[in-house]
Protein backbone atom coordinates (compact mmCIF):
# COMPACT_ATOMS: atom_id res chain seq x y z
CA UNK A 1 0.00 0.00 0.00
CA UNK A 2 1.36 3.39 -1.05
CA UNK A 3 1.80 6.17 1.37
CA UNK A 4 2.68 9.25 0.35
CA UNK A 5 2.58 12.17 2.26
CA UNK A 6 2.51 15.82 0.15
CA UNK A 7 4.42 18.59 1.98
CA UNK A 8 3.11 21.52 0.33
CA UNK A 9 3.86 25.19 1.40
CA UNK A 10 0.44 27.30 0.57
CA UNK A 11 1.60 30.71 -0.99
CA UNK A 12 -0.93 33.12 -0.66
CA UNK A 13 -1.65 34.54 -3.78
CA UNK A 14 0.02 38.29 -3.46
CA UNK A 15 0.34 39.37 -7.32
CA UNK A 16 -2.66 40.67 -8.87
CA UNK A 17 -4.33 39.69 -11.91
CA UNK A 18 -2.59 41.45 -15.09
CA UNK A 19 -4.04 44.80 -16.35
CA UNK A 20 -3.59 46.72 -19.30
CA UNK A 21 -5.90 49.63 -19.54
CA UNK A 22 -5.88 52.45 -22.47
CA UNK A 23 -7.99 55.54 -21.71
CA UNK A 24 -8.39 57.72 -24.17
CA UNK A 25 -9.06 61.75 -22.43
CA UNK A 26 -9.86 65.41 -23.37
CA UNK A 27 -8.41 66.35 -20.43
CA UNK A 28 -4.79 66.83 -19.20
CA UNK A 29 -3.23 63.61 -18.86
CA UNK A 30 -1.55 62.92 -15.00
CA UNK A 31 1.47 61.06 -15.16
CA UNK A 32 1.00 59.77 -11.17
CA UNK A 33 -2.16 58.47 -12.47
CA UNK A 34 -0.63 56.46 -14.83
CA UNK A 35 1.92 55.17 -12.60
CA UNK A 36 -0.59 54.38 -9.96
CA UNK A 37 -2.58 51.81 -12.02
CA UNK A 38 0.19 49.94 -12.95
CA UNK A 39 2.46 49.87 -9.43
CA UNK A 40 2.58 46.30 -8.04
CA UNK A 41 4.28 45.19 -4.37
CA UNK A 42 5.44 42.50 -7.16
CA UNK A 43 7.15 44.89 -9.31
CA UNK A 44 10.71 46.53 -8.98
CA UNK A 45 10.19 48.33 -11.90
CA UNK A 46 8.03 51.26 -13.27
CA UNK A 47 9.29 52.35 -17.03
CA UNK A 48 7.31 55.21 -18.19
CA UNK A 49 7.27 57.13 -21.45
CA UNK A 50 5.55 60.59 -21.94
CA UNK A 51 5.24 61.68 -25.65
CA UNK A 52 4.84 65.69 -25.89
CA UNK A 53 4.03 67.82 -28.40
CA UNK A 54 6.83 69.59 -29.38
CA UNK A 55 7.08 73.50 -30.56
CA UNK A 56 7.80 72.58 -34.62
CA UNK A 57 8.99 74.79 -37.14
CA UNK A 58 7.73 73.76 -40.64
CA UNK A 59 8.34 76.20 -43.33
CA UNK A 60 8.54 78.91 -41.34
CA UNK A 61 5.20 78.21 -39.93
CA UNK A 62 5.57 77.20 -36.35
CA UNK A 63 2.93 74.52 -34.51
CA UNK A 64 0.91 75.85 -32.02
CA UNK A 65 -0.84 72.82 -30.83
CA UNK A 66 -2.40 69.49 -31.78
CA UNK A 67 -5.62 68.26 -32.82
CA UNK A 68 -6.36 64.25 -32.06
CA UNK A 69 -9.16 61.83 -33.29
CA UNK A 70 -9.34 58.44 -32.55
CA UNK A 71 -11.48 55.36 -33.83
CA UNK A 72 -12.47 54.46 -30.71
CA UNK A 73 -13.28 51.11 -30.90
CA UNK A 74 -11.03 49.95 -32.55
CA UNK A 75 -8.58 51.42 -30.47
CA UNK A 76 -9.59 49.43 -28.00
CA UNK A 77 -9.41 46.24 -29.95
CA UNK A 78 -5.51 46.55 -31.31
CA UNK A 79 -4.33 48.05 -27.72
CA UNK A 80 -5.26 44.77 -26.33
CA UNK A 81 -3.34 42.71 -29.64
CA UNK A 82 -0.49 45.40 -28.52
CA UNK A 83 -0.64 44.21 -25.26
CA UNK A 84 -0.85 40.39 -26.06
CA UNK A 85 2.39 40.49 -28.12
CA UNK A 86 3.86 43.14 -25.43
CA UNK A 87 3.14 39.92 -22.88
CA UNK A 88 4.83 37.44 -25.28
CA UNK A 89 7.74 39.20 -25.70
CA UNK A 90 8.54 39.97 -21.97
CA UNK A 91 6.25 37.64 -19.95
CA UNK A 92 7.26 38.94 -16.31
CA UNK A 93 5.35 42.08 -17.91
CA UNK A 94 2.94 42.32 -15.41
CA UNK A 95 0.67 45.78 -15.49
CA UNK A 96 0.25 48.18 -18.75
CA UNK A 97 -1.39 51.46 -18.84
CA UNK A 98 -1.78 53.87 -21.30
CA UNK A 99 -3.21 57.64 -21.34
CA UNK A 100 -3.78 59.06 -24.81
CA UNK A 101 -5.64 62.80 -25.38
CA UNK A 102 -8.13 63.41 -28.02
CA UNK A 103 -9.09 67.00 -29.08
CA UNK A 104 -6.73 69.72 -28.87
CA UNK A 105 -3.42 69.43 -26.83
CA UNK A 106 -1.19 72.78 -26.61
CA UNK A 107 2.70 72.31 -27.36
CA UNK A 108 4.30 71.62 -24.06
CA UNK A 109 1.52 69.08 -22.93
CA UNK A 110 1.62 65.37 -22.63
CA UNK A 111 0.00 63.88 -25.77
CA UNK A 112 0.50 60.17 -24.26
CA UNK A 113 1.65 58.78 -21.06
CA UNK A 114 2.07 54.97 -20.56
CA UNK A 115 3.90 53.25 -17.87
CA UNK A 116 4.57 49.20 -17.49
CA UNK A 117 5.72 47.46 -14.56
CA UNK A 118 7.69 43.91 -14.63
CA UNK A 119 9.67 42.73 -11.45
CA UNK A 120 13.07 43.84 -12.91
CA UNK A 121 13.31 46.78 -15.16
CA UNK A 122 15.25 45.14 -18.48
CA UNK A 123 12.03 43.84 -19.64
CA UNK A 124 10.23 46.89 -18.74
CA UNK A 125 12.39 49.21 -20.52
CA UNK A 126 12.33 46.86 -23.72
CA UNK A 127 8.55 46.93 -23.39
CA UNK A 128 7.60 50.33 -23.08
CA UNK A 129 10.20 51.60 -25.97
CA UNK A 130 8.48 48.44 -28.40
CA UNK A 131 4.68 49.87 -26.61
CA UNK A 132 5.14 53.25 -28.32
CA UNK A 133 6.67 51.86 -31.68
CA UNK A 134 3.62 49.29 -31.66
CA UNK A 135 0.94 52.69 -30.78
CA UNK A 136 2.46 54.24 -33.73
CA UNK A 137 2.15 51.73 -36.01
CA UNK A 138 -1.13 50.11 -35.25
CA UNK A 139 -3.54 51.88 -32.56
CA UNK A 140 -6.07 53.72 -35.06
CA UNK A 141 -5.44 57.53 -33.61
CA UNK A 142 -4.47 60.73 -36.01
CA UNK A 143 -3.20 64.13 -35.19
CA UNK A 144 -3.48 67.15 -37.44
CA UNK A 145 -0.49 69.80 -36.31
CA UNK A 146 -2.89 73.52 -36.21
CA UNK A 147 0.41 76.24 -37.00
CA UNK A 148 0.54 79.79 -36.14
CA UNK A 149 -0.76 81.10 -39.57
CA UNK A 150 -4.12 79.00 -38.59
CA UNK A 151 -3.20 76.26 -41.61
CA UNK A 152 -3.14 72.69 -40.68
CA UNK A 153 -1.60 69.33 -41.67
CA UNK A 154 -2.57 65.74 -40.86
CA UNK A 155 1.13 63.82 -39.46
CA UNK A 156 1.51 60.57 -40.56
CA UNK A 157 3.64 57.94 -38.46
CA UNK A 158 6.97 56.28 -40.33
CA UNK A 159 5.89 53.23 -38.06
CA UNK A 160 2.16 53.39 -40.00
CA UNK A 161 2.58 50.35 -43.11
CA UNK A 162 0.70 52.57 -45.09
CA UNK A 163 1.73 55.84 -44.49
CA UNK A 164 3.84 56.82 -47.58
CA UNK A 165 7.42 56.23 -47.96
CA UNK A 166 10.16 59.08 -48.14
CA UNK A 167 10.00 59.77 -51.76
CA UNK A 168 6.46 59.45 -52.02
CA UNK A 169 4.97 63.02 -52.21
CA UNK A 170 1.91 63.32 -49.77
CA UNK A 171 0.94 66.87 -49.01
CA UNK A 172 1.53 66.32 -45.52
CA UNK A 173 4.95 65.86 -43.66
CA UNK A 174 6.47 63.19 -42.15
CA UNK A 175 6.43 62.40 -37.84
CA UNK A 176 9.53 61.78 -36.69
CA UNK A 177 8.94 62.16 -33.01
CA UNK B 1 -26.19 39.35 -52.23
CA UNK B 2 -25.79 42.80 -50.88
CA UNK B 3 -25.27 44.49 -47.48
CA UNK B 4 -26.23 48.16 -45.83
CA UNK B 5 -23.13 49.42 -44.18
CA UNK B 6 -21.99 52.43 -42.22
CA UNK B 7 -19.05 53.99 -43.84
CA UNK B 8 -16.57 56.10 -41.20
CA UNK B 9 -14.18 58.75 -42.16
CA UNK B 10 -11.56 59.87 -40.19
CA UNK B 11 -8.76 62.29 -39.92
CA UNK B 12 -8.08 63.57 -43.62
CA UNK B 13 -10.58 61.26 -45.30
CA UNK B 14 -13.22 63.18 -43.44
CA UNK B 15 -12.00 66.54 -44.75
CA UNK B 16 -11.95 64.84 -48.33
CA UNK B 17 -15.51 63.43 -47.98
CA UNK B 18 -16.79 66.27 -45.90
CA UNK B 19 -18.22 63.56 -43.59
CA UNK B 20 -18.07 61.38 -40.49
CA UNK B 21 -19.89 59.13 -41.07
CA UNK B 22 -22.78 57.79 -43.89
CA UNK B 23 -24.48 54.57 -45.22
CA UNK B 24 -23.92 52.59 -47.88
CA UNK B 25 -27.19 50.98 -49.67
CA UNK B 26 -26.89 47.68 -51.55
CA UNK B 27 -23.16 47.34 -51.07
CA UNK B 28 -21.93 43.63 -53.42
CA UNK B 29 -21.21 41.04 -50.68
CA UNK B 30 -18.60 39.35 -50.43
CA UNK B 31 -16.56 42.39 -52.19
CA UNK B 32 -12.82 42.86 -52.76
CA UNK B 33 -11.25 45.90 -50.55
CA UNK B 34 -10.23 47.39 -54.16
CA UNK B 35 -13.78 47.28 -55.39
CA UNK B 36 -14.69 48.42 -52.12
CA UNK B 37 -12.42 51.39 -51.97
CA UNK B 38 -13.63 51.88 -55.68
CA UNK B 39 -17.06 52.28 -54.55
CA UNK B 40 -16.24 54.86 -51.82
CA UNK B 41 -14.19 56.94 -54.44
CA UNK B 42 -17.01 57.09 -56.67
CA UNK B 43 -18.88 58.99 -54.50
CA UNK B 44 -16.63 61.21 -53.00
CA UNK B 45 -13.54 61.55 -55.99
CA UNK B 46 -11.45 63.69 -54.08
CA UNK B 47 -10.62 60.71 -51.67
CA UNK B 48 -8.12 59.78 -54.53
CA UNK B 49 -5.87 62.36 -52.92
CA UNK B 50 -5.56 58.96 -50.24
CA UNK B 51 -4.93 56.62 -53.03
CA UNK B 52 -1.88 54.37 -52.60
CA UNK B 53 -2.14 55.71 -48.20
CA UNK B 54 -5.16 54.21 -47.06
CA UNK B 55 -6.79 51.08 -46.02
CA UNK B 56 -9.89 50.46 -44.54
CA UNK B 57 -11.10 48.96 -41.29
CA UNK B 58 -14.02 45.98 -41.68
CA UNK B 59 -14.87 44.82 -38.69
CA UNK B 60 -11.69 46.37 -36.90
CA UNK B 61 -9.54 44.61 -38.80
CA UNK B 62 -7.37 46.38 -41.06
CA UNK B 63 -7.42 45.31 -44.65
CA UNK B 64 -5.42 46.55 -47.06
CA UNK B 65 -6.77 48.09 -50.25
CA UNK B 66 -6.53 44.89 -53.01
CA UNK B 67 -8.01 41.30 -54.06
CA UNK B 68 -9.04 40.63 -50.45
CA UNK B 69 -12.46 39.71 -49.92
CA UNK B 70 -14.20 40.86 -47.43
CA UNK B 71 -17.88 39.39 -46.70
CA UNK B 72 -20.09 42.37 -45.29
CA UNK B 73 -23.52 42.11 -43.37
CA UNK B 74 -26.14 44.64 -42.68
CA UNK B 75 -25.27 47.13 -40.03
CA UNK B 76 -21.54 46.71 -39.95
CA UNK B 77 -19.20 49.33 -39.98
CA UNK B 78 -16.33 50.02 -42.78
CA UNK B 79 -13.88 52.80 -42.01
CA UNK B 80 -11.40 54.67 -44.18
CA UNK B 81 -7.79 54.83 -42.28
CA UNK B 82 -5.10 57.21 -43.28
CA UNK B 83 -2.03 56.89 -41.98
CA UNK B 84 -1.92 56.84 -38.25
CA UNK B 85 -0.53 58.90 -36.35
CA UNK B 86 -0.98 58.54 -32.95
CA UNK B 87 1.60 58.81 -30.09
Amino acid sequence: MWSVTVFGVFIAQMSEDPREVIRLSRDWLSVQEVVDSVSSSSCGAISVFIGTTREDQVDGRKVVGLEYEAYESMVQSEFSKLCDDIRARWPSVTHVCVHHRLGWVKVGEASVVMAISSPHRHDGQLAIQHCISQLKATVPIWKKEVYDTQEASWKVNSECSWSPGPDETSSESQNLK
Amino acid sequence: MTAQVIVLYFAKSAELSGLKEEELVAVPTPISSEDLWGLLLQKHPRLVALQGQVVLAVHQQYVAIGDQLVTLADGDEVAVVPPLSGG
